[in-house]
């Protein structure tokens, strides 16, 4: 009766999850390959052609997008690196961990109640919108993930090592870079690739506080297809597509396991 | 711990570790508070004075903005069932039933949608809704329809498209919380004469609870104040909660009112869920055992 029951099982389970991935990439199959097509309008296949992806490399403004981008990225990985460490090592010596849920409200407060709220703020005291806010929206963002990964990651730290390496005679600053930096640089590099990826991928934040002058690449998608399809935004989805890919192939490679979802 | 202590009061981390309380306190709470302030006070430009008063409030107490909030919380909790189903026997082949050897690559390519630009993800469905999309394509070569349908700028589409965009969402907290379920336990229940249904229900359920919760939780809230699906897919027609705090922040401009409504549907958000969690313990017992 459970035998016949299981092998039934068997043949129903792998159809469903071949389904569900292939709901999950036939809208991206479709996407990137009429990235390759001739011809605009209509959505028929039409011949191979190279012809969106000149016109991507060509534009100048989405070049100004992407550097926007990677710098809003690079700012919000560095910031919210540097200052959860700096927490996370401070609140190691405390003798409560209750101020993490400190951090918690920002994974669980929705992202755009708290984007409003940027924003009335920094309207109500002048503070021009740009790329700066927009940092400072994206770090805030990445300390709801370094603070906890970091904190996971630092709390099995054996505490013997970093005795032995003062008894050793490594002065702080040595203990610190030979043995503490070390151990945690995985959960450092993981925690860094996910805000980088959140904040490239950001488009709320962005679209509130970063003002009309600076423009972002998910500011730059959303302005496109507002009016429809553009070729061109299939090859830019490719391209963004193909670096989404490596990351995940690096952050795989890692073998940390985020304690964040 | 001794150590520790020695260490940290060498390097003075008390000043550096305190600057992320500090960005939190100025650029999270106090905005937040901010907004809950200013959805309170009143402005008069003829006599320049402030006061304290619910006004916001009141005009908010409409038919109009109770469907939104209705409406909003229909589509999250669609999309969380939904997701769910979808999502749970996928994460449960995947961290019970698949070798190591092909695990990695399966969960890779549960990750990549999950890291590629929201609005990407939006953006294919275009090529699928379209009057000359895939969609159509396939069903008039079918012959199951004449002519195109009509299916973007629709109720449905924005559906669809909630459920693709958060499926990534369910999938990761399923997954991790199905990975640590020790395979043993599925063999004892089965060995002691339980179905596959009897073991689902009372052992391999109450165990991820946590998973199934937190996959919620990450569907749930992002997608009570969406605003990006129901401006592309569905054409701006119909309106949602992240539709009228937006409407209201940048295009009206009106950010006491914005405020209000945002604080309110904060406030729906936060009972609902609160609500939904004291009813799913009650209907399925406590989930305790599981922890």
């Amino acid at each position: 009766m459970a035998r016949k029951q299981f092998s039934y099982q068997s043949l129903l389970l792998p159809i469903w999850v071949s389904m569900a991935y292939l709901f999950l990439y036939l809208p991206l199959f479709v996407l990137i390959a009429f990235s390759f097509n001739k011809v605009e309008f209509p959505y028929r296949w039409v011949g191979f052609s190279w012809r969106w992806y000149q016109e991507l490399f060509a534009s100048t403004e989405i070049w100004q997008a992407a550097w926007n981008s990677l710098l809003v990225g690079s700012c919000a990985v560095i910031l919210s690196l540097v200052i959860g460490l700096l927490f996370v090592m401070w609140n190691a010596q405390r003798k409560s961990d209750y101020l993490l849920t400190y951090f918690y409200p920002n994974l669980i407060v929705p992202e755009i109640v708290f984007t409003v709220g940027l924003l009335s703020f920094f309207v109500f005291f002048n503070v021009p919108l740009g790329l700066l806010t927009l940092i400072v929206g994206h770090t805030l963002l990445g300390l709801g993930y370094t603070i906890p990964i970091l904190h996971a990651r630092f709390s099995t730290l054996d505490r013997n090592i970093i005795e032995a390496s003062l008894d050793l005679g490594a002065t702080y600053r040595q203990t610190f870079y030979k043995v503490v930096l070390p151990i945690l640089m995985p959960a450092l590099v993981a925690a860094g690739l996910l805000v980088f990826i959140l904040s490239l991928d950001d488009f709320l934040i962005a679209f509130f506080c970063a003002g009309a002058s600076a423009q972002t690449l998910p500011l730059f998608i959303f302005s496109m297809i507002r009016t429809g399809v553009s070729p061109v935004v299939n090859a830019l989805a490719t391209v963004m597509l193909s670096i989404s890919g490596i990351l995940v192939i690096a952050f795989c490679s890692l073998r940390v396991r985020a304690r964040v979802w | 711990m001794k150590t520790k202590k020695a260490f940290a009061q060498k390097e003075n981390s008390f000043f550096w570790g305190v600057v992320a309380l500090v960005w939190q306190a100025l650029f999270f709470y106090l905005p937040l508070s901010f907004l809950l302030t200013t959805s309170f006070v009143k402005y008069l430009s003829s006599t320049g004075v402030s006061y304290f008063s619910f006004d916001y409030y009141l005009y908010l107490f409409q038919p109009v903005y109770g469907f939104i909030f209705m409406r909003s919380l229909l589509a999250a909790s669609c999309t969380v069932f939904v997701t769910l189903s979808i999502a749970y026997p996928v994460a449960y082949y995947l961290a019970l039933k698949v070798s190591d050897r092909w695990k990695n690559t399966l969960f890779a390519l549960l990750i990549l949608p999950f890291w590629t630009n929201f609005l990407l993800l939006v953006y294919s469905w275009y090529f699928l809704l379209e009057n000359d999309g895939l969609v159509n394509m396939i069903f008039l070569k079918l012959g199951l329809i004449s002519s195109p349908l009509h299916l973007m700028n629709t109720t449905g589409a924005i559906y669809f498209g909630m459920f693709y965009c958060y499926l990534p969402f369910m999938l990761l907290p399923l997954y991790s919380s199905l990975e640590k379920l020790d395979p043993r336990l599925l063999e004892a229940s089965a060995d002691l004469g339980a179905s596959f249904w009897q073991t689902l229900r009372n052992i391999i359920i109450p165990l991820t609870t946590s998973g199934i919760k937190t996959g919620a939780l990450l569907v749930f809230v992002p997608a009570f104040g969406e605003f990006v699906i129901p401006a592309l897919l569905g054409g701006d027609r119909t309106m949602y909660v992240g539709s009228v705090i937006t409407h209201y922040f940048l295009t009206v401009r009106n950010v006491p009112l914005g405020s209000a409504f945002t604080c309110i549907s904060a406030l729906v958000l936060v009972v609902f869920v609160t609500v939904i969690f004291k009813v799913f313990r009650f209907v399925f017992g406590r989930d305790s055992y599981g922890s």
